[in-house]
Formats: C-alpha cells, sequence, structure tokens
C-alpha cells in the first residue's frame, strides 16, 4: 500500500470542498469564516504533495510548493484575524 | 512513499478530513476549535509525510492560532443576511467545486510522479522565502502588517463605541 500524487489531490480536494462548503452553508459569518483556513490548508497540500512527487531533486524547485504553503497558512491566519476583528467590532455575544 | 509515511499519510488525512466535516456541522464554537485543531494537527501531518517538515510546522502554528481565534473569547455572532436559497446553491455549487476536484485529481495519474523524500529542509526554505521569492514573503509580511493594524483599528472603534 502506499500513497501518489492523486491521493495528495484528492485530499486537496475535499478539504478545499469543505471549506467551501462552510463560507457557503454557514448563516454566522464567523463561523463561516472557519471555511477559509480549511480551503487554504487544501490548496497548500496540493502544492506541497505536487512539488514533493513532480520535481527534479536535482533543481531544488520541490521547495517552491513548500514555499506557497507556507505562505498560505500565514496568509489564512491573517485573514481569520482580520474577520474576528471585525466581527467583534460589529457582532454580538 | 514508504510504509511508515503512507501510514502517517493516511492518518492524517482521515484526522484532517473528520475534523473538517466537524467544522462544518458542529453547532458549538468550542467543538468547532477543537475540531479546527484537529485539522491542524492533521494537515501538519499530511506535510511532515510529504516531507515538509518546516511547512508542517508553520502549518500547525498558523492553523492552530486559527483554532484558538475560532473558538476564544473573542468570538463575536454576525448574522448573514443572505437568504436560505442562495446558501443553498452555495453548497451545491461546493459540490460541484469537488467533483471538478476530484476529477481533475484523478487525471493527475497521467502525469509520471516519483517520490523524492527529503530531510526537513528549513535553511532551505528559508533561502527561497528570503533570497529567491523575497518579494512573495514581504507581501505576506505587508498583508499580515495590515491586517493587524485593521483588527486593532477595529477592536479600538468599539472599545470607544462602549
Amino acid at each position: 500500500m502506499t500513497a501518489g500524487l492523486v491521493a495528495v489531490l484528492f485530499v486537496a480536494a475535499g478539504l478545499v470542498a469543505t471549506g467551501a462548503f462552510v463560507c457557503a452553508w454557514r448563516r454566522d459569518l464567523t463561523v463561516a469564516l472557519a471555511g477559509i483556513p480549511l480551503m487554504f490548508a487544501g490548496a497548500g497540500t496540493a502544492f506541497a504533495g505536487v512539488s514533493r512527487f513532480a520535481a527534479a531533486p536535482a533543481r531544488g524547485a520541490q521547495l517552491l510548493g513548500q514555499e506557497v504553503a507556507v505562505l498560505l497558512a500565514v496568509a489564512a491566519l491573517a485573514a481569520v484575524v482580520l474577520g474576528v476583528g471585525l466581527a467583534g467590532r460589529e457582532g454580538r455575544r | 512513499m514508504d510504509t511508515l509515511h503512507t501510514i502517517g499519510f493516511y492518518v492524517s488525512t482521515a484526522i484532517s478530513v473528520a475534523g473538517a466535516l466537524s467544522v462544518a456541522f458542529l453547532p458549538d464554537r468550542r467543538r468547532r476549535g477543537v475540531a479546527l485543531g484537529a485539522v491542524a494537527i492533521g494537515v501538519a501531518g499530511l506535510y511532515l509525510s510529504l516531507s515538509a517538515g518546516f511547512a508542517a510546522l508553520v502549518a500547525l502554528a498558523c492553523y492552530g492560532g486559527c483554532a484558538v481565534l475560532l473558538a476564544g473569547p473573542a468570538y463575536r455572532i454576525v448574522e448573514s443576511v443572505t437568504g436560505t436559497i442562495w446558501r443553498q446553491l452555495g453548497a451545491i455549487a461546493a459540490a460541484g467545486l469537488l467533483i471538478a476536484l476530484a476529477y481533475a485529481a484523478y487525471f493527475g495519474a497521467l502525469h509520471r510522479a516519483t517520490y523524492f523524500g527529503g530531510d526537513f529542509g528549513s535553511a532551505a526554505l528559508g533561502r527561497r522565502l528570503f533570497a529567491h521569492d523575497a518579494l512573495a514573503t514581504e507581501a505576506v509580511a505587508a498583508l499580515v502588517v495590515v491586517v493587524l493594524v485593521g483588527a486593532t483599528a477595529a477592536w479600538s472603534a468599539k472599545d470607544r463605541g462602549r
């Protein structure tokens, strides 16, 4: 039993679609905000998987996907911080 | 992948997908926070099984931080003005997105893929982030600064309104 690029892409697709579902389905916008890190995590998983499986190791290009995954994680945290801050201003307990 | 990485990959997959579905359907914010924390652990495990150790650490910190924020005392309820029919259409569109992405992933098998296991890679990744692709790093840093200033301004405006 092994896991290949297709398995990684399936997991990434599931995370992205679940995040989109959370953003679209939840009535509370602060809950819908939780879909953003899910989508970014799925995209980062796809980038990290492709960079790991489909790159030539001698050229160092396999790090590009990891780099994008790191930047996506930071951007997701920034988006949630801004959303929670705005919700704290506009929302109710 | 070798057996250890494969087991780690599938266990992390189960944790992350179960956590994501729990985020979608759990009604309580604390449980949703725990579920998002499980997603953070699962995604970090996925990155680790893909030999992306540094990305795993960053993902654990960032997505864990998202979980803490969304489960913490700063949480406020903001009701959406979008109607039920539009939310249902959005959910159907998310299902369509899943089908389209799964279709694309299935044909990812056409690509000849070879596994290159590697080391932790923090030094090489740091060189890419701060030397080769410094502009992208600076863009994300600017985004973080703008977000922190915006969130601080939003909170201080609320405090003045009290």
